[in-house]
C-alpha cells in the first residue's frame, strides 16, 4: 500500500475515535461504523501497523492491535506462515522496543494479539518451533536482557497462560475441541515450567524489590511475577494433576501417561509444597508486613496475600498419600505464620499471663477471643454502614463453622476442652451483644428490612453458624436460652403495656428464633433429626436442656391463646413462636422412631450409639416429653389451637398467617403418625367444620392462606385408619371438607338472577376464595383422596362453564378458575379410565371454547397506561395457565402409552383443538413475555415431533398460524426456543418426507401458503440463511442440522437452486470452487432412502459443521 | 322517553352504585377498591407494620377506573375497606349521532342513548370506523358507582 493511501486510513481511523465521544449520536454512530468497517477490511496488516507506529492517539493504536489480532485469526487460512510469523515478530520488537513508555495497556494489549496468535497456530507449530521461542522468552525473563526485558516477558507468559485458559479465551472461530486441546498442551508441558521462572525471577528481584517505597522497577516485576504465580495455580488443573479445589485427583488409569505425569506431580510438589519454597514467600509477606502499613494496600502485597491464600487451599494429589501428614506439615506452617499476623498485642499478652503459650492449642482459645473481641466492638461502632466489624465476624464464623462441620464429616474431631471453653464464650458474648442490640431496636420505626428478617440470607447464616458453636456445648447454651426465655416471658407478663414490654417482646422474639435455630434444624425436603450433640446430653426428662427450652416455648405458645394476654403479645412475636413450632415440630414432635429399641435400630452407626448408652438416655428424655405416649399429644392439642387462634383472632395479619398456613400446618401434616393424632382431635375437628362451613372468619384470609390451609386438611386424611377401609374414609373425610363449597358454587350457578347476584363484590369474593380452596385441595391430592378430589372437581363443571361465561368481564376470576382446572387436570390425569378421561377432556374444550370466544377480537383500551399494561399481563398468565392446561393434558399419553389405545380419547385431537382455539389469541407481542414463549414451543414441539399427522387436520388459519410462530421463534435470541423450533420444524419435516415417499399426501393442501409457495421451501429458504449470514450459538448447529436435512430432501431441487445462486455470487474461479466443493461435502456420504436413520442424521451433522466451517467466514468476510 | 325510565330500573336492580365491605388484607392486586370516593384498580399492595411490634396495615396503590388517575391509601390490614361493584355490560352498537352520542341496543331490545364515545382516540376512531364500515360491533360498559363508560370493544364480524 502506498505511503499516502495508509496516512489517509490512519487519519481516518483517528477521526472516528475522537468522534466517538462527540455527544451528537448521529456523528458517533456513523463513526463507530467506519471503525467496524474497518476492522473487517481484508488485510488490514500494514496500516494497522502503520497506525502503531506512527498516531498519537492512544484509542487508534489500541484499536489497529484489536484489529490486528481479528483479522489474523478471520484470515487465518488465507495468510501464508511467513506472514504470520513476521507478524508475531513485529508485535514483540514493537512491544521490546517501547517498554519504557506509560502507554502499558496498548502493550498489553500486543502481548494478549502474540498470545492469540501463538494460540491460534499452537497445534500446527512444531515442537522445536515452540521450544525455540519459549527458550527466547525465558532468557528475558531469568533477566539476561535486562529489567525492562524481564518485565515484558513475564507478561507475555500471563497474556499466555489467560489465553489458553478456558474461561479467558478469547474466540477463534474454531470448536471448544480446539482450545481444550491446547489448554492441556499448555497444562501438560508448559505450566510448570512457568511457575518455576515466575519463582526464579521473583527470588532474584526480592531484595532490591523491598528497597525504597516499592515504587521501582524490581518491584513492579515481582509483582507481575507473582501475579504469574497466583494465576497458574487458579488455572482449572483436569485429571491427575487436579493441584486446586476439591480433590477430583486420581480417576486417571494406570496408563503410560500417568508415569508421567507422576512424574510432574513430583516437580509440582516440589514447588509448591517444598518448606524452602513456601517458607520462602511467607518471609517475604513478613519483611512487606514489617515495612509498616503503607505498604500493606500496594500491588506487591495483595498479589502476594493471594498467593497465600491459594497455597493454603492447596489440595489433592499434590500431596503424597501418606495419611494426610506433608498437608498437615504445610498447613501448620502456613498457619504459624499467619496467626503472627493477626495475633494483636493484647491477646498475645494475656495469653502469656494465663501461661498458655502453646500455639497448638491455642488456636481455638485465639480464635474465641478474637471473635468475643470482634463482637463487643461491634457493640460500640453499631450505627454504622456494614462496617469492618461485620466482615471479621464474618469471616470468623465462617472459620467455626469450618472447624465444627468440615465438609468430610470423617474428618471430624472432637473438640478438646479448652475448645469446649472457646466455643461457650463466644457464644454467651453473642446471645449478650444480641440481647442489648434487641432492646435497643425495639422501639425502631422503619421495620422494612425486619419484615423479612428470618428469610434474609446473612442474618440465617449467621444464626446457623452461632448455633453450630452451640451445639457444642449444648447444656451451656441451652440453659442459657431457657433462663432468658423464662426471664423475659415473666417481664413481659408483669409489666402490662409499657415500653417494657416491648423491648422484652423484641427479646424474647429474638430468643425464640435462635432457640429455633439451634434446637433443630431446617428440614427442606429431607427428614430433620435431633442434634446429636444435644441428643448425647443425659438428663431425667423434667430437667433435659432441650426439653426445658422447649416447654419454656410452648408455655408462651399456650399463654398466647389467651384473649386479654393476648392483646400484651404482637403480631411480631406470634410470627415467632409459629415460625419455632413450625421447624420444632418435625424434629421433636411424636417422632417416628419413637420406642425403637436397640434391637431394631437398622444401621450400625446408630447402633454404636445406643449400645453406649448414655445416648439413650437423651432420647429417652425427648420421647417422654413429646412422644406419642409421652407429652406428645398434649403439645399437638395447643399448637394446633394456636393454629386456629393466629387464623381467626389475628384478623389482617397476614405474615402471621402465612407463617401457619405454610409452616406451622404443614409441618404438622407431613408425618402420618401426627395424623393419626391430629384427627382424633376436638381442635383439628373444629378447624374443618370451620372451613366446611365458609365461615366468613375462614373467608377474610388471602388467596395463598387459603390455598395452603385447605391442603393441609386435606392432607391429614392420610392419618385415617391404614386398612381397607381406610380409602373409603379418607373419601368420605375429603368429600365432607370440599362438597358443602362446592354445593354453593352449583347454588350460586343455578340462580335465576345470576348476572346481576354474581356480580356482587361478596359473591365474586366468596367464589374466589372456594376456587383457591379447591386448587389448594387438589394440588395436595394423595392416591387415597384422588378420587374424592376427581368426584368434587366434576360435580363443580357445570358451574365452572357457567362462570366462565358470567365472569368474562372478570379477569382474576377467571384466571383463579383456569389454575385451579390446570392443578387439578395434573393431578388427576394420571388415575383416569378411559370414561373419566372423555369427560375431562370434554370439559377442557368447552373451557377453552368458552374462553376464546370472549377474548378473540377484543380491543380494551384505557385511558390508563397502568391500566393498559395490567390488562395485557392479564392476559399473558391467562394464556400461560391455558398452555399449562394443554401441556398436562398431552402428558396423559405417556402415562397410558401402552393400555386402551382404542377407548382413549384420543389426546392429540384435544390438544389440536386446544390449540386450534388459543394460537389465534397469541399474539408476537405475547410471545415476548419468556415464560409464555418457552412454554407454547415446548407444547408445540412436543406434538410436532408425536403427532404430525394431525397437522393436516388443523384449520387452514390455525395451521399458518402455527408456521407463523415457528418462523417468529427461529428469530428468537433465547437458545432453547430456537432449538425447539427446530426440532418442530424438523418434526414436520420428516413427516412430508416421509408422506413423499410413501406417495401420501401429507401435509396435502396445508402446505401450500395463500401465495402459492410451498411452505417447506419456505423454510428451507430461512433455515440455510440463517445457518450461513446470522449470529447463533453453536450448540445450535447440531438441532439446526436435524431440521435441515429432511427440509432439503423434501425439495431437492431448491436446495440445488440455492446452492447456484451462492456460487454465482462470486465473481472468480477460486471462490466459486470453493463453494461447491463445501456444499459437496455437504452431501457427502449421505444416501438418500425412504427413511432418516440415526446414522445418517449424524453423518450429515458432522457434514454441517466441516460445511459451515468451511464456507461461514469465508462467505461472511467477502 | 318510557324507554329512558325503564333503563334506569334495571340499573338500580343492577346495584351499580353500591358498595360492599371487605377487610383490607384481603384486597389483592387486580382488585376493586374504593379511595377517596372513587372507584380504583388495585395495581399495587404493600404490608408492613406500626413499629416493630404494631400491627399490620395496608398500602393500596389504585387507579381511578375512569379517569386514569392514582390514588393511594393506607389501612390497617383488619378494618374493611369499601369494594365497588364493578360491572362490564356488552351492548350491540346501533348509531353514533353527531354530537358523540351512541345509540346501545339493550337484551331486551330497548335501546340506551345516554353514553358518550369514549374520551381514548384509539377507541374512539376505531368504533367510528369500523361503525362507518358497517361493521357489527359489541361495546363493553363499565359502570361502578353510578358511572359509565364505554371500555371496550369486540368486532363480532357482519353477519
Amino acid at each position: 500500500m502506498e505511503q499516502q493511501d495508509l496516512q489517509c486510513s490512519m487519519q481516518a481511523v483517528e477521526q472516528s475515535c475522537a468522534a466517538l465521544h462527540v455527544s451528537d449520536p448521529g456523528i458517533r454512530s456513523s463513526a463507530e461504523a467506519t471503525l467496524l468497517a474497518f476492522r473487517k477490511s481484508p488485510h488490514p496488516f500494514y496500516a494497522c501497523q502503520y497506525i502503531l507506529e506512527n498516531s498519537q492517539v492512544a484509542t487508534a493504536k489500541f484499536l489497529a492491535a484489536a484489529t490486528i489480532q481479528e483479522a489474523a485469526i478471520r484470515e487465518w487460512t488465507l495468510i501464508s506462515p511467513e506472514e504470520k510469523s513476521r507478524l508475531r515478530s513485529y508485535c514483540l520488537q514493537y512491544v521490546m522496543a517501547r517498554v519504557e513508555t506509560s502507554e502499558g495497556y496498548i502493550l498489553s494489549k500486543i502481548l494478549s494479539v502474540v498470545a492469540a496468535l501463538l494460540k491460534r497456530g499452537w497445534l500446527e507449530y512444531t515442537q522445536a518451533e515452540k521450544a525455540s521461542f519459549l527458550e527466547e522468552v525465558e532468557q528475558a525473563v531469568a533477566g539476561r536482557h535486562g529489567l525492562a526485558a524481564q518485565r515484558f516477558g513475564i507478561s507475555l507468559l500471563e497474556a499466555l497462560v489467560s489465553e489458553f485458559s478456558l474461561s479467558t479465551a478469547s474466540p477463534m472461530g474454531l470448536p471448544a475441541e480446539f482450545h481444550d486441546k491446547c489448554r492441556a498442551s499448555l497444562e501438560a508441558g508448559y505450566l510448570q515450567k512457568f511457575y518455576a521462572w515466575a519463582f526464579d525471577a521473583s527470588v532474584m528481584v526480592a531484595s532490591k524489590a523491598l528497597e525504597g517505597q516499592g515504587e521501582n522497577q524490581e518491584s513492579a516485576i515481582c509483582t507481575v511475577a507473582i501475579r504469574l504465580m497466583t494465576q497458574i495455580l487458579n488455572w482449572e488443573f483436569r485429571g491427575k494433576l487436579a493441584v486446586l479445589g476439591k480433590s477430583r485427583a486420581s480417576t486417571l488409569s494406570s496408563s503410560p501417561a500417568s508415569r508421567k505425569s507422576s512424574e510432574q506431580l513430583q516437580l509440582w510438589h516440589d514447588l509448591l509444597v517444598s518448606p524452602a519454597k513456601v517458607t520462602w514467600i511467607l518471609n517475604f509477606y513478613e519483611h512487606i508486613h514489617q515495612k509498616g502499613n503503607a505498604w500493606l494496600d500496594l500491588p506487591l502485597s495483595v498479589v502476594v496475600r493471594q498467593l497465600i491464600v491459594l497455597m493454603c487451599s492447596l489440595n489433592g494429589s499434590i500431596f503424597p498419600t501418606d495419611g494426610a501428614g506433608t498437608q498437615e506439615q504445610h498447613l501448620q506452617r502456613l498457619l504459624n505464620c499467619i496467626i503472627s499476623w493477626i495475633d494483636p498485642p493484647e491477646y498475645v499478652i494475656s495469653a502469656v499471663l494465663a501461661g498458655t503459650s502453646e500455639r497448638q492449642t491455642g488456636t481455638l482459645s485465639l480464635l474465641s477471643s478474637l471473635t468475643c473481641g470482634i463482637i463487643k466492638a461491634s457493640c460500640v461502632r453499631e450505627s454504622e454502614e456494614p462496617s469492618w466489624t461485620y466482615e471479621a465476624l464474618e469471616v470468623l464464623l465462617e472459620t467455626w463453622t469450618v472447624i465444627l462441620q468440615p465438609a468430610d464429616l470423617s474428618q471430624k474431631v472432637p473438640l478438646p476442652p479448652s475448645g469446649i471453653e472457646a466455643a461457650s464464650a463466644v457464644f454467651q458474648t453473642f446471645v449478650e451483644f444480641e440481647m442489648k442490640l434487641s432492646e435497643s431496636s425495639a422501639l425502631d420505626e422503619d421495620d422494612a428490612d425486619d419484615m423479612a428478617a428470618f428469610s434474609d440470607e446473612a442474618r440465617e447464616d449467621r444464626l446457623s453458624a452461632v448455633a453450630l458453636i452451640a451445639r457444642t456445648v449444648p447444656s451451656v447454651s441451652l440453659s442459657l436460652l431457657t433462663m432468658l426465655v423464662s426471664k423475659c416471658f415473666s417481664e413481659i407478663r408483669q409489666s402490662l403495656g409499657s415500653e417494657t414490654t416491648t423491648r422484652c417482646l423484641e427479646q424474647l422474639h429474638w430468643l425464640t428464633i435462635l432457640s429455633g435455630h439451634v434446637l433443630a434444624d431446617p428440614g427442606e425436603g429431607e427428614t430433620p433429626t435431633v442434634p446429636e450433640s444435644i441428643l448425647a446430653v443425659s438428663a431425667e426428662p423434667a430437667t433435659h436442656p432441650a426439653v426445658s427450652l422447649s416447654f419454656a416455648l410452648i408455655d408462651v405458645a399456650q399463654q398466647s391463646l389467651d384473649a386479654t394476654f393476648r392483646t400484651t403479645l404482637s403480631p411480631r412475636m406470634m410470627e415467632a413462636i409459629v415460625w419455632f413450632f413450625g421447624r420444632w415440630v418435625e424434629t421433636y414432635l411424636m417422632p417416628d422412631h419413637a420406642g425403637r429399641g436397640p434391637s431394631s435400630t437398622p444401621s450400625g452407626h446408630e447402633g454404636q450409639e445406643v449400645s453406649v448408652g448414655v445416648l439413650f438416655d437423651g432420647r429417652n428424655a425427648l420421647n417422654a416429653a413429646f412422644g406419642k405416649d409421652g407429652g406428645g399429644p398434649a403439645v399437638l392439642e395447643i399448637l394446633v389451637r394456636v393454629a386456629l387462634t393466629s387464623l381467626t383472632a389475628w384478623r389482617g395479619e397476614q405474615v402471621l398467617q402465612e407463617y401457619v398456613s405454610s409452616r406451622l400446618l404443614p409441618a404438622l401434616v407431613r408425618r402420618r403418625n401426627v395424623c393419626v393424632q391430629l384427627l382424633s382431635m376436638g381442635s383439628w375437628q373444629e378447624l374443618a367444620t370451620v372451613f366446611a362451613r365458609q365461615d366468613q372468619m375462614l373467608l377474610s384470609l388471602s388467596d395463598s392462606v387459603q390455598r395452603a390451609l385447605s391442603g393441609c386438611l386435606c392432607r391429614s386424611a392420610q392419618g385415617l385408619a391404614n386398612a381397607d377401609a381406610a380409602n373409603q374414609l379418607s373419601r368420605w373425610y375429603v368429600k365432607d371438607l370440599l362438597m358443602p363449597m362446592a354445593a354453593s358454587l352449583a347454588e350460586f350457578s343455578g340462580r335465576k338472577d345470576l348476572a346481576t347476584f354474581s356480580q356482587q363484590p361478596n359473591v365474586i369474593h366468596q367464589v374466589s376464595c372456594v376456587l383457591e380452596r379447591l386448587r389448594g385441595a387438589a394440588r395436595e391430592t394423595i392416591p387415597r383422596t384422588q378420587k374424592a378430589i376427581f368426584e368434587v372437581g366434576v360435580s363443580i363443571m357445570k358451574p365452572l362453564l357457567v362462570f366462565m361465561e358470567i365472569y368474562k368481564n372478570q379477569p382474576s376470576v377467571v384466571y383463579l378458575l383456569l389454575k385451579y382446572v390446570v392443578v387439578w387436570v395434573d393431578a388427576e390425569v394420571v388415575f383416569l379410565e378411559p370414561k373419566d378421561t372423555t369427560t375431562v377432556f370434554n370439559f377442557c374444550v368447552q373451557l377453552l371454547s368458552v374462553y376464546s370466544a370472549h377474548n378473540i377480537g377484543k380491543v380494551s383500551v384505557s385511558t390508563s397506561r397502568s391500566l393498559q399494561n395490567e390488562a395485557q399481563t392479564e392476559k399473558y398468565k391467562d394464556l400461560r395457565a391455558l398452555l399449562q392446561l394443554l401441556t398436562n393434558l398431552s402428558s396423559k399419553d405417556l402415562f397410558d402409552f401402552a393400555l386402551h389405545a382404542d377407548e382413549n380419547p384420543d389426546v392429540a385431537q384435544v390438544v389440536y383443538l386446544g390449540l386450534n382455539i388459543i394460537t389465534p389469541l397469541i399474539s408476537a407481542d405475547l410471545l415476548k413475555y419468556p415464560k409464555l414463549c418457552r412454554q407454547y414451543f415446548t407444547l408445540l414441539m412436543h406434538m410436532l415431533e408425536v403427532y404430525p399427522e394431525k397437522v393436516a387436520k388443523i384449520s387452514p388459519e390455525g395451521f399458518s398460524q402455527i408456521l407463523g410462530t415457528l418462523e417468529f421463534g427461529l428469530r428468537q435470541q433465547d437458545v432453547e426456543v430456537v432449538n425447539m423450533t427446530l426440532s418442530a420444524l424438523g418434526a414436520l419435516g420428516v413427516f412430508q418426507y416421509q408422506a413423499l415417499c410413501k406417495g401420501d399426501d401429507g401435509l396435502g393442501t396445508q402446505s401450500r401458503t395463500s401465495g402459492g409457495d410451498d411452505v417447506l421451501s419456505h423454510f428451507l429458504k430461512l433455515l440455510m440463511h440463517f445457518l450461513l449470514f446470522e449470529d447463533y450459538s453453536n450448540d445450535l448447529v447440531e438441532p439446526a442440522a436435524d431440521a435441515l436435512l429432511p427440509l432439503i430432501l423434501c425439495n431437492t431441487a431448491l436446495f440445488e437452486k440455492l446452492k447456484q445462486e451462492l456460487v454465482q455470487r462470486h465473481q472468480d474461479v477460486v471462490s466459486q470452487e470453493r463453494v461447491s466443493t463445501a456444499f459437496h461435502s455437504l452431501s457427502k456420504g449421505i444416501e438418500i432412502t425412504s427413511t432418516i436413520d440415526r446414522s445418517i442424521r449424524r453423518k450429515f451433522r458432522s457434514n454441517l459443521f466441516v460445511f459451515l466451517n468451511d464456507l461461514r467466514g469465508f462467505l461472511r468476510t467477502r | 322517553m318510557s324507554d329512558e325510565e325503564h333503563h334506569f330500573d334495571n340499573k338500580a336492580d343492577a346495584g351499580a352504585s353500591k358498595t360492599y365491605p371487605q377487610q383490607a388484607g384481603t384486597i389483592r392486586k387486580n382488585a376493586y377498591i374504593v379511595i377517596k370516593q372513587r372507584p380504583c384498580k388495585v395495581v399495587e399492595v404493600s404490608t408492613s407494620k406500626t413499629g416493630k411490634h404494631g400491627h399490620a396495615k395496608c398500602h393500596f396503590v389504585g387507579i381511578d377506573i375512569f379517569t386514569g388517575k392514582k390514588l393511594e391509601d393506607i389501612v390497617p390490614s383488619s378494618h374493611n375497606c369499601d369494594v365497588p361493584e364493578v360491572t362490564r355490560t356488552d351492548y350491540q352498537l346501533i348509531d353514533i349521532s353527531e354530537d358523540g352520542f351512541v345509540s346501545l341496543l339493550t337484551e331486551n331490545g330497548d335501546t340506551k342513548d345516554d353514553l358518550r364515545l369514549p374520551t381514548d382516540d384509539q377507541l374512539n376512531a376505531q368504533i367510528s370506523t369500523g361503525f362507518h364500515d358497517g361493521k357489527d360491533l359489541v361495546v363493553t360498559v363499565m359502570s361502578a358507582l353510578g358511572e359509565e363508560q364505554i371500555c371496550a370493544l369486540k368486532d363480532i364480524g357482519p353477519k
